[in-house]
């Protein structure tokens, strides 16, 4: 082939391709850099926060370092200390040379053992000669060889050995037994020595312990070489992931998004569990504002949390939330991006977590006061929320009652078995081959039949927790078929309307009804009532109603008064304006007994049981607890109010008072209300029905027809799990997502929103709850819905807090990622606890009682009691360990233990509050009963011990302390003597037998402060006095060589107090009945012991 | 051949930066500690006492003194003597039993802590003093000069609270309230009518005004102050002064009954 001539113009000749190498090369060389720079920082900022972490930790540590110094200075100046240090050296010092003649003693021993034992033909050599030669001969078989081993052994012990002390001296032993003993003898000598030594030392290293332990238990912070070993932890710390793996043994994590818990968070957050406490503040840098950095190393708020979540074994994010396994940037860490379900919970809420966990306890921690969490769990219930929505462990008797029928049923199945199983084996057994056969056969029959038996009596078990339920079982609001009994028929539909204009803080939420709907749902409720009629009172005496009212403790649970003035517990209703709705008859009924029910309501039948059917079996109508069983079909009936509020054992008179009291609360009459005979047209009553059932009205309201109604609403149990894409936003999602735009326009609900109005993107979880809470219907705007479809949830008029609170819960609302295992499902004590706090939480016994530290009661903030708190309630924070669980169940079955006057408390009968009648359940009273044993830890059942008698002598002794001036017992306490009794302000010492337990009644003694906070009883009554517990007063002489407790002995006394002896001690303290009956008049007789100067 | 040099010159370059870069890392960690700041101790902020200015009054009830109300001491025999109620104590229109002090104005300075004890004393089943002022930590000595025992039991709003008993003759109590508290109620609840007022301030600047209703405070630094009166029933007023140097200002105050 012939040559081509080169073209003039050859690309290959006349372009060079130099400027797209170099172009390329940079940005090859470029994105190289890029690469390893975001390899080694980009993609791993918590490498900077860990350099930062060095610094400011290193920087904080020399600082704290010099201030420990100081403190620690200051501690070893003070006296205390320096005596400390005085008894160690003089201690030291005396022991000093005695230690140090063992210690030479022990060396020189060590050697000479050492010379005799080690070497050739030495001890240890010899024996283990002797040990080896014993052993064949034990395992020669042969006689003769046996013999002849035998003496080559005696030989060889009969040598003598020739040992060179270490002094230089040489020592001959003349056989192995002489060389021995000389060795058994040295290492005695040693032990010896050494035991004396130890002796020796020991109380000098006591006093240094005493010493050390002084200085660690005075410094405030860590001690300065504590705190040392952790800077030389910080300067050789590298760089690194710091990882907790939950359950890395166990990966079967029933969360679908890992199947394991892998958390970095430490990586950053390097401060969460440093022995001392970062602030914010203390890792800036200085002079500056705390930075992003500073934020992110304070230690963990709540240390205390951290001890019994211990995050090597719970992680950080079953509590927290966010994406634990992300290290690329703090977003993603924490879980803010779109592609992760569960975003870390915002301070705000950070409670939920303890929700995750724990959502079966309505009281999170032991001193649960003022959390969030709690609070969101108490609106859930009180609020109603859980009459349309269910939710695990709330309101739950239905559910009980069925799986209860359920046993029955099944219980009934296997009796059935065994009763033919039997007859068949009986049947076997007398046709049986040999009498053993028979014997065999017939035993197994009996057996079943004696399980039978149990299975009978476990039946009637059942049977009676079929009733425990039914009393259990209660209604949010009020029974709507009593209302033609109750209620001002015209104020109905007003009420309708919106119930938050009648009454601001009402537990009944606005439902957004149009006239059309008020109207039939008015006449529904009205034509399906009861209308059976009242027996007429007469009206009462008001003001004393009013007394009544205020000091039996009704504002515990109930308010009074609108806007600054309201005062009293926010638990029931706020009775301002009750005078315009209520019938007063009715009311005599409620405030007398609010359980009694018009009539008995068979759930069997399905009716309300008249006079007319208890006529048919020639029975009388009478229904109650007792009475409780229906005339048609002998199942149990309800024969309660669904009501929560209890009897207040008021006479009839003083129920006439208290209602006639309280039909004067009004601010408008009630005729002036408008007409509504409307609700008497039956045209009305389907349609009404149709709208009582579409808003689930049946949730919370007893309504005829209506009582087998379902929830309405979504459950929520584990509301918190949902994907945010199964949260409806409805036309608000695109906005939700970029934020800035509030939907939300009513001023009203604008108000509740926890965060105020939306700027940032708040498409999650907590904005939809926020929202939905604020304004229900929100997800309705800009939407074309007939009425039926319209989102039903009513406005539940919620302030910020309260929507904040529920939101907590909610979000924390979730189905568990932790296994099983790490789960709070405790079954010991703890079960007892925690099921116990139901109880107290559904009758508001926390409106009275003080059950944790610190919490405040309705009544506490009362004016009424501000200067009389012995008038309050008693706090309740031992009680398991004060009183007889026997008695403690008594006394909460009947407060006034007696039968007859049950008009007082039976106790505290100086008290004007009075603790009410609840008529627990059986089931109940048992929780009840054994939630305060569990929560002092008390054994159950409880075993008294048994009370020593009292000598005549030592009887005389504890009298003289009973009645001592300066121990006066009986100017407080009661004694049954009316004219004492009413400066009394403590029970009556009789009542102690049977009611306190012995070891509770001396504690008491000792200190009732730290028992009781703020009680009237003193402390300092008794001192510490050689190892005994002594009188703090003078004593009598026959007190001289009495060597045992004071305290011991009183309590004794007390236990075995008869009224004639407390009338004679009485009477001897010189108190005259006759000085104090004379003063009555000065007195308001209702004043009683409060006597505060006015 | 051009760009082969090229080449190799830029990655030549880009090596060095490399090792540049990587070498500039590692640099960085070392930082100057930051100097540490210890707080000193608080001690007390010295007067002068040449420009030490002082005020006094006398607080007036305007109207009729509501009557003192006897009091029923009949449960306790060992109580003697005639006892009024004392929430009101005034006498020709003169007010007793009130709380004078430096409200505001005294800003961060510190006081030393007076080393002698007020003594508290009940006899005739009374507190003597009625209303008593104290310095933060100041201790005070209660005695019980009766021939019957008491407790005593303050119930404050931002102290411990404690209750002790104390049986006659028995050695005196000593107390201290660390934090500032203004009326803070004491009670004996054997004798449910003792009832006294304890004073808690930071200052020493404080008086109680007598049955003339006189009161004086000594020792002021001049300055700006709001001085309150502070009466258990009547409520509190406060009146704004400007103290010059050795000024001495009369401040009077009108409680209404």
């Amino acid at each position: 082939m012939p040559e081509k001539p080169i073209p003039e113009n050859d690309p290959v000749v006349s372009k060079s391709l130099a400027p797209h190498y170099v172009i390329s090369m940079v940005i090859l060389m470029a994105t190289f850099f890029w690469a390893m720079w975001d390899e080694d920082f980009g993609q791993r900022p918590w490498k900077a926060f860990q350099h930062e972490w060095k610094d400011r930790y290193s920087t904080f540590l020399k600082n704290a370092r010099s201030q420990s110094g100081d403190a620690q200075k200051e501690v070893e100046a003070s006296p205390d200390y320096q005596k400390l240090k005085q008894d160690y050296d003089s201690a030291s010092q005396n022991a000093a040379p005695r230690i140090q003649e063992l210690r030479e003693k022990l060396r020189d021993l060590g050697a000479r053992i050492l010379a005799v034992q080690d070497g050739t033909n030495h001890f240890t050599d010899r024996r283990a000669y002797v040990t080896a030669a014993t052993y064949a001969i034990e395992t020669e078989t042969s006689s003769s060889s046996k013999q002849r081993m035998q003496r080559n052994l005696e030989e060889y012990k009969a040598k003598p050995s020739t040992v060179e002390m270490p002094d230089g001296k040489l020592q001959t032993f003349k056989n192995f037994g002489e060389l021995e003993e000389a060795y058994n003898e040295l290492k005695n000598e040693r032990t010896q020595f050494s035991a004396e030594l130890g002796e020796l030392i020991k109380p000098v290293n006591e006093k240094k312990e005493l010493m050390d332990s002084y200085l660690t238990d005075h410094m405030v912070n860590l001690t300065p070489s504590q705190l040392t070993n952790l800077q030389n932890g910080v300067e050789v710390w590298t760089p690194k992931i710091r990882q907790i793996n939950v359950n890395e043994h166990n990966a079967d994590i029933v969360r679908e998004d890992s199947s394991q818990i892998v958390d970095r968070c430490e990586s950053c957050h390097m401060g969460i569990r440093e022995p001392v406490k970062l602030t914010a503040a203390a890792m800036s840098l200085p002079g500056k504002k705390p930075d992003e950095y500073a934020r992110a190393f304070t230690s963990h708020p709540e240390p205390d949390l951290l001890k019994i979540h211990d995050p090597d074994k719970f992680g950080c994010t079953p509590c927290h939330q966010g994406n634990g396994r992300a290290t690329t940037s703090a977003e993603k860490a924490h879980g803010n991006y779109e592609h992760w379900l569960w975003p870390i919970f915002t301070p705000q809420n950070y409670e939920a977590g303890c929700q995750v966990c724990h959502s079966a306890d309505m009281v999170v921690v032991t001193n649960d006061v003022g959390w969030v969490v709690s609070e969101g769990k108490d609106l859930f219930r009180q609020r109603g929320c859980v009459g349309c929505h269910r939710f695990e462990g709330y309101d739950k008797e239905p559910e009980d009652l069925l799986s209860v029928a359920q046993q029955i049923k099944q219980l009934d199945q296997e009796k059935k078995d065994n009763f033919k199983q039997a007859g068949d084996l009986m049947k076997q057994a007398d046709k049986a081959e040999s009498n053993e056969e028979a014997n065999r056969l017939n035993d197994r029959a009996v057996a079943l039949k004696v399980t039978n038996s149990k299975l009978d009596l476990r039946i009637v078990q059942l049977d009676r927790s079929t009733k425990s339920l039914l009393e259990d079982m209660k209604k949010v609001a009020p029974n709507l078929k009593d209302i033609r009994l109750k209620l001002n028929k015209n104020w109905i539909p007003v009420w309708l309307k919106k119930p938050s204009d009648f009454r601001a803080t009402t537990k009944m939420p606005n439902f957004r009804l149009n006239d059309d709907q008020i109207k039939a749902i008015s006449a529904f409720i009205w034509q399906s009532a009861l209308k059976d009629s009242l027996p007429k009172h007469k009206p009462g005496n008001a003001t004393h109603g009013k007394e009544l009212f205020e000091s039996r403790g009704c504002l515990a649970c109930h308010s009074i008064g609108e806007g600054d003035q309201l005062q009293g517990g926010t638990f029931a209703a706020n009775l301002s304006r009750v005078g315009e709705k209520a019938n007063y008859d009715y009311l005599v009924r409620w405030v007398h007994n609010a359980r009694e029910r018009t009539r008995p309501y068979c759930p069997l039948e399905k009716k309300d049981i008249g006079p007319e059917d208890y006529k048919k079996k020639g029975l009388p109508y009478v229904f109650d607890l007792e009475h409780s069983r229906c005339p048609n079909d002998g199942h149990e009936l309800q024969v309660q109010n669904m009501t929560v509020m209890p009897s207040l054992r008021l006479s009839p008179q003083d129920a006439e008072d208290v209602a006639s009291y309280l039909i004067t609360l009004k601010k408008q009459e009630p005729p002036s209300y408008a007409d509504a005979s409307f609700m008497d047209d039956p045209n009305l009553k389907d349609e009404g029905k149709k709208w009582v059932r579409h808003f689930g009205c049946a949730g919370c309201h007893e309504i005829s027809g209506l009582e087998d109604e379902g929830r309405i609403g979504t459950e929520l149990t584990i509301e918190g799990s949902k994907p945010i894409e199964r949260l409806d936003f409805a036309l608000f999602t695109e906005i939700a997502q970029r934020g800035g735009i509030e939907p939300i326009t009513d001023p009203d609900d604008l108000v509740r929103l926890p965060e105020g109005p939306a700027k940032q993107p708040w498409y999650d979880q907590k904005g939809f709850f926020e929202h939905k809470l604020a304004e229900p219907n929100i997800w309705d705007k800009g939407k074309d819905k007939p009425e039926t479809e319209k989102l039903r949830m009513p406005n539940l008029h919620l302030t910020k807090e309260q929507i904040r609170a529920l939101t907590t819960f909610l979000l924390g609302s979730q189905e568990n990622p932790l296994p099983p295992n790490y789960q709070y499902r405790p079954l010991d004590y703890r079960r007892d606890i925690q099921e116990g706090w139901w109880v107290v939480k559904k009758y508001n016994c926390m409106g009275c009682h003080q059950l944790i530290p610190g919490q405040k009661t309705s009544l506490m903030a009362m004016a009424r009691y501000k200067d009389a708190q012995e008038q309050l309630p008693p706090k309740l924070l031992t009680e398991g360990a004060r009183v007889d669980p026997e008695w403690l169940q008594r006394f909460l079955k009947n407060p006034s233990l007696s039968t007859t006057d049950t008009n007082r408390n039976g106790v505290r009968s100086y008290l004007q509050v009075r603790m009410p009648t609840f008529s627990f359940s059986e089931n109940e009273l048992g929780k009840l009963v054994r939630f305060f044993q569990a929560l002092s830890r008390q054994p159950f059942p409880y075993i008294p011990e048994e009370v020593p008698v009292l000598t005549a002598k030592e009887t005389e002794m504890a009298r003289s302390l009973f009645s001592s001036t300066a121990a006066p017992c009986l100017k407080c306490h009661a004694t049954g003597d009316p004219a004492h009794d009413r400066f009394a302000t403590a029970p009556n010492f009789l009542q102690a037998r049977g009611r306190l337990k012995p070891d509770w009644m001396e504690r008491w003694m000792l200190d009732p402060q730290a028992i009781a906070p703020g009680t009237s009883m003193p402390s300092g009554l008794f001192k510490r006095d050689n190892g005994h517990w002594v009188f703090s007063g003078p004593t009598p002489a026959s007190f001289q060589g009495y060597d045992k407790d004071h305290t011991k002995l009183l309590v004794d006394y007390i236990l075995q107090l008869t009224p004639e002896e407390q009338r004679r001690v009485g009477a001897a303290m010189g108190r005259s009945s006759a000085a104090s009956g004379s003063s009555s008049g000065a007195k308001s007789s209702g004043n009683g012991g409060r006597g505060a100067p006015e | 051949m051009k760009t082969k040099t090229s080449m190799a010159v830029w990655s030549l370059a880009a090596l060095l930066g490399f090792v540049l870069l990587a070498g500039c890392g590692k640099k960085e960690e070392e930082q100057p500690a930051g100097a540490p700041t210890a707080a000193p101790a608080a001690a007390a902020t010295p007067i002068d006492p040449a420009t030490a200015a002082s005020i006094s009054g006398t607080v007036k009830l305007d109207g009729e003194a509501p009557k003192a109300a006897k009091i029923d001491m009949s449960q306790d025999p060992a109580c003697k003597g005639t006892n009024t109620a004392e929430n009101v104590v005034a006498s020709g229109g003169h007010l007793a039993n009130v709380f004078v002090y430096v409200k505001e104005g005294l800003g961060n300075r510190t006081f030393d802590v007076p080393k002698e004890p007020i003594t508290l004393d009940q006899s005739g089943c009374k507190y003597h003093p009625h209303v008593m002022g104290v310095v933060a930590n100041q201790t005070i000595k209660i005695v019980n000069s009766d021939p019957t025992t008491h407790n005593i039991h303050p119930t404050p709003k931002d102290n411990r609270e404690w209750n002790e008993s104390q049986p006659p003759q028995a050695a005196a109590l000593e107390k201290t309230f660390a934090r500032e508290e203004i009326m803070l109620p004491v009670k004996c609840n054997q004798h449910p009518w003792m009832r006294m007022f304890v004073n808690v301030t930071k200052s020493p600047f404080f008086a109680v005004t007598g049955a003339d209703g006189k009161f004086e405070i000594k020792g002021l630094p001049p300055g700006d102050y709001t001085i309150a009166f502070v009466q258990e029933k009547l409520g509190e007023q406060d009146v704004k002064v400007t103290l010059a140097a050795k000024d001495s200002k009369t401040v009077d105050a009108t409680f209404k009954p």
